[in-house]
């Protein structure tokens, strides 16, 4: 591999950092919310890619290509949900999830 | 030397477009910085030798996910300004939470090291001499072919779970009845009339299609499934 | 290859189309006679797993063991016990469509991978089987609010503990080499390599899964999915997918990550004792039934992490033998929950159970069976399944997990018998409606199950033995 393994696993460290960032900041926008999640995946898949190719082992590039394929049917049903919730409501505002509510 | 200079450019890029994803006012900017996201990270992908993968994220990423998350921003008539409150609220936590993070996420990969026998473990060395793509076909269908296929059911849940969510049977929609429509012969739906020369037709001798209540709009498309059905079959009798 | 290994799984997800496409083709009603051909499904995969042999499959992505056959039994029972549920609920509340009973065979599906799984891959594509097709089911209500709420809420939560349950899984990956357990367990056999991102990914690894079994401090999707669901899906989502990831959990902490018990086991102790006293805590306070049983189930989880937190064979026995138990008087107390109507429409508040006793006095006796089991009084079931965790993790001398653990079983008898209060004490409001035949012969049995397994532990325990021991090889 031409570029180093850290420098992947930092942009990696990075992209689920504002996933994650992301679903704190907007925590009303449900479909931000879902792009934040395709962040976190995109962060993972760059992962077992790097590490693919600097083990030399082709299990890594298998497991990424299952991932996006999850992925992708993850976003169907979620975006399905979002609708189905804003025919229902009118708005994709989702209420905080409440902790102990009485 | 070039690998490196195009690595740094590509994973800046993806990296403003993921911030811009999270911080963007309209929804369609996020889903537009989003697009340029999967576009350099496949580049990424490129540069560590996943050609395959790479396409398959421009082709399934930009061609699929990210048009339908389009959709749904477009097709939902939400106000986005309003989804903001809190966000000033949110964000400094936010920010906290995500740095406290970034900085453990360094310390743990900073020095990153295998395991002693990891090379000894790898399941699937990557073959010499083949392409990226050659090497994944062979396999995919072979060794992981369990795995394809529950990836295959994860897919069909997918769909069912799609349609049977958001399908609404609405009542003014029409659907073709194959059965009806083949089972319908000239006989009954054809009359003949002896009409008298000059007398016309008697008013009860023409059947009009009753117009049902509330009127639909003809549908535009329907891959003739209106044509010759059951909503016709009355016109000429 | 050993393809025949697979057999059930295959066999169950023929018959998932099979029936999907069947149920397209018949014109009236598909939805009673394909629910029916599903349950039936269910029962021949469990035929099919008990006489199938052991040994690994798929070039060691796919192992099938006791450990995995005991799971899978306990998955499919608790899958067309909460099929059953549905019948008539659904066809009440306007759910009753053919997707679901399709849906529930693929979610159990995925769970029966899930048992099988000896590999990272196979893991993960069997829990995300499973959860895809329960987030669908949780908004299946799709024209209430509370329903597509529910499924918006434990769909964004699901959706990221995946995601960091993967992330997990790339630095485990990343640090082994390898996705399959055995040779992860190989190279993790000495405790002095792992390093600091191995370790970062077992703590992603256990906070995806604690997710999936609603242990604290993953459990906020809970009290709200449990809520807003309809009721025969958080029948479902209370039993089988609990089973699923609690086998998930106990496989991938003792196979690949046994050496390094060291390093989780306080991890697991501390969601044990957190789980363990939110649960009994919080739900002192809640009204709605449903939301009880919320907190009871994560309660519940607490205990049986007990069992983990042990690392021994006696312990992962006592999981087992809990998980039994658990199903059974879940799915009892579910039929009861379901069952309350009046007048044909849906009610689940605790008071509405006033009067019960003398109203429908069988009914108020099987409820009353659950709560004393699941507040742990002698000689129900309940009692016995604490007494396997409690035990071992006394002798493994963690003392301080069994007397949390005795703590706020005491704490939790007192809403447990507040039921039951209620029940018997309380003037009633309006009489409830008299419960279907399907639910009261399901109640009827998971009561009889509650309060006689003392006589016959035998069977269960020794399966539960020998599931436990194939796990430390």
């Amino acid at each position: 591999m031409a570029v180093g393994l850290g420098h992947y696993l930092t942009v990696g460290a990075i992209l689920l950092v504002m996933g994650i960032f992301g679903i704190f900041l907007n925590r009303k926008n449900v479909i931000v919310i879902l792009m934040s999640i395709e962040l976190i995946l995109l962060a993972v898949n760059l992962n077992f890619v790097a590490f693919s190719a600097a083990l030399g082992d082709l299990v890594g590039q298998v497991f990424a290509m299952f991932v996006l394929t999850v992925a992708a049917a993850e976003a169907a049903i979620g975006l399905a949900i979002v609708v189905i919730y804003f025919r229902n409501r009118g708005s994709i505002e989702v209420e905080d999830v409440t902790l102990m509510k009485g | 030397m070039i690998a490196t200079l195009a690595f740094y450019v590509f994973a800046l890029i993806l990296l403003v477009s993921a911030a811009m994803v999270v911080t963007a006012r309209n929804p369609v900017h996020s889903v537009l910085f989003l697009i340029m996201a999967f576009f350099n990270a496949a580049a990424l992908f490129l540069i560590a030798g996943a050609e395959f993968l790479a396409m398959i994220l421009v082709i399934v990423y930009v061609g699929a996910v990210a048009v339908l998350f389009l959709f749904v921003v477009m097709m939902l008539d939400v106000n986005f300004a309003e989804l903001r409150e809190g966000y000033q609220r949110y964000a400094p936590v936010g920010a906290a939470v995500g740095a406290v993070l970034f900085v453990e996420l360094l310390m743990v990969l900073g020095g990153w090291h295998f395991a002693p026998d990891a090379a000894s473990l790898r399941l699937g060395q990557i073959p010499a001499g083949v392409s990226n793509t050659d090497a994944l076909g062979r396999v995919l269908y072979t060794d992981y072919v369990l795995l394809f296929q529950l990836a295959g059911l994860v897919l069909l849940v997918a769909m069912i779970g799609a349609i049977v969510l958001t399908l609404r049977d609405r009542k003014t929609s029409r659907h073709q009845d194959i059965g009806r429509q083949t089972a319908r012969s000239a006989a009954t739906s054809l009359r003949m009339v002896t009409v008298a020369i000059g007398a016309g037709v008697a008013p009860g001798d023409i059947l009009r299609p009753q117009p049902e209540a509330p009127l639909t709009p003809p549908e535009p498309v329907g891959g003739g499934a209106g044509h010759g059905g059951p909503h016709h079959a009355a016109e000429i009798r | 290859m050993n393809w025949t290994a697979a057999i059930p799984e295959i066999f169950l997800a023929l018959s998932g189309l099979a029936i999907l496409m069947l149920g397209v083709f018949v014109r009236r009603e598909p939805t009673f006679l394909c629910s029916m051909l599903a349950v039936g499904a269910l029962l021949l995969t469990a035929v099919l797993v008990l006489g199938g042999s052991d040994g690994a499959a798929y070039g060691g992505q796919f192992v099938v063991d006791p450990f995995s056959s005991f799971v899978k039994l306990l998955v499919l029972a608790a899958a067309a016990l909460a099929l059953v549920l549905s019948l008539d609920y659904n066809r009440r509340e306007g759910l009753a469509r053919l997707e679901y009973p399709v849906l529930m065979l693929f979610a159990t599906l995925g769970m029966l991978v899930m048992a099988s799984a000896s590999n990272l891959m196979t893991l993960y594509l069997g829990l995300e089987l499973q959860s895809l097709a329960i987030y669908v089911l949780a908004a299946f209500a799709r024209d209430t609010l509370r329903s597509s709420e529910a499924g918006l809420k434990y769909f964004v939560l699901g959706a990221l503990a995946s995601g960091l349950l993967l992330y997990g899984i790339s630095l485990v990956y990343g640090f082994t080499g390898g996705v399959g357990f055995a040779g992860m367990a190989q190279a993790l056999a000495d405790p002095v390599h792992a390093s600091p991102g191995l370790i970062a990914g077992i703590v992603f690894i256990v906070a995806g899964l604690a997710f999936k079994i609603s242990a604290v401090p993953f459990h906020m999707w809970t009290p709200d999915v449990y809520e807003g669901a309809p009721s025969p899906v958080t029948a479902f989502l209370a039993t089988a997918p609990k089973v699923a990831a609690m086998a998930l959990l106990l496989r991938v902490m003792v196979t690949p990550f046994g050496h390094l018990l060291g390093s989780w086991q306080l991890l697991i102790e501390l969601v044990s004792i957190a789980s363990m006293v939110l649960g009994a805590l919080a739900a002192i306070g809640q009204t709605n039934i449903k939301r009880l049983m919320a907190y009871s189930s994560i309660g519940h989880m607490g205990y049986a992490l007990i069992g983990l937190a042990c690392g021994t064979p006696e312990g992962i026995r006592g999981v087992l033998v809990y998980l039994v138990i658990y199903v059974f008087m879940n799915a009892g107390t579910f039929a009861c929950i379901i069952a309350m109507r009046r007048r044909g429409l849906a009610v689940e508040k605790i008071a509405d159970l006033g009067g019960l006793g003398r109203s429908d006095p069988g009914l108020a006796l099987a409820m009353a069976v659950f709560m004393f089991s699941m507040a742990g009084i002698p000689p129900m079931s309940g009692f016995f399944g604490k007494l396997y965790v409690f035990l071992p993790a006394v002798q493994s001398g963690l003392w301080t997990l069994a007397v949390i653990g005795v703590l706020t079983s005491v704490v939790g008898a007192y809403y447990y018998l507040r039921v039951v209060k209620v029940m018997y004490f309380d003037p009633g409001v309006e009489e409830l409606d008299a419960p279907p035949a399907s639910l009261s012969v399901l109640a009827t049995g998971t009561a009889l199950f509650t309060t006689l397994f003392f006589v016959f532990p035998g069977p269960f325990i020794g399966a539960a033995q020998a599931a436990a021991r194939v796990l430390f090889g």
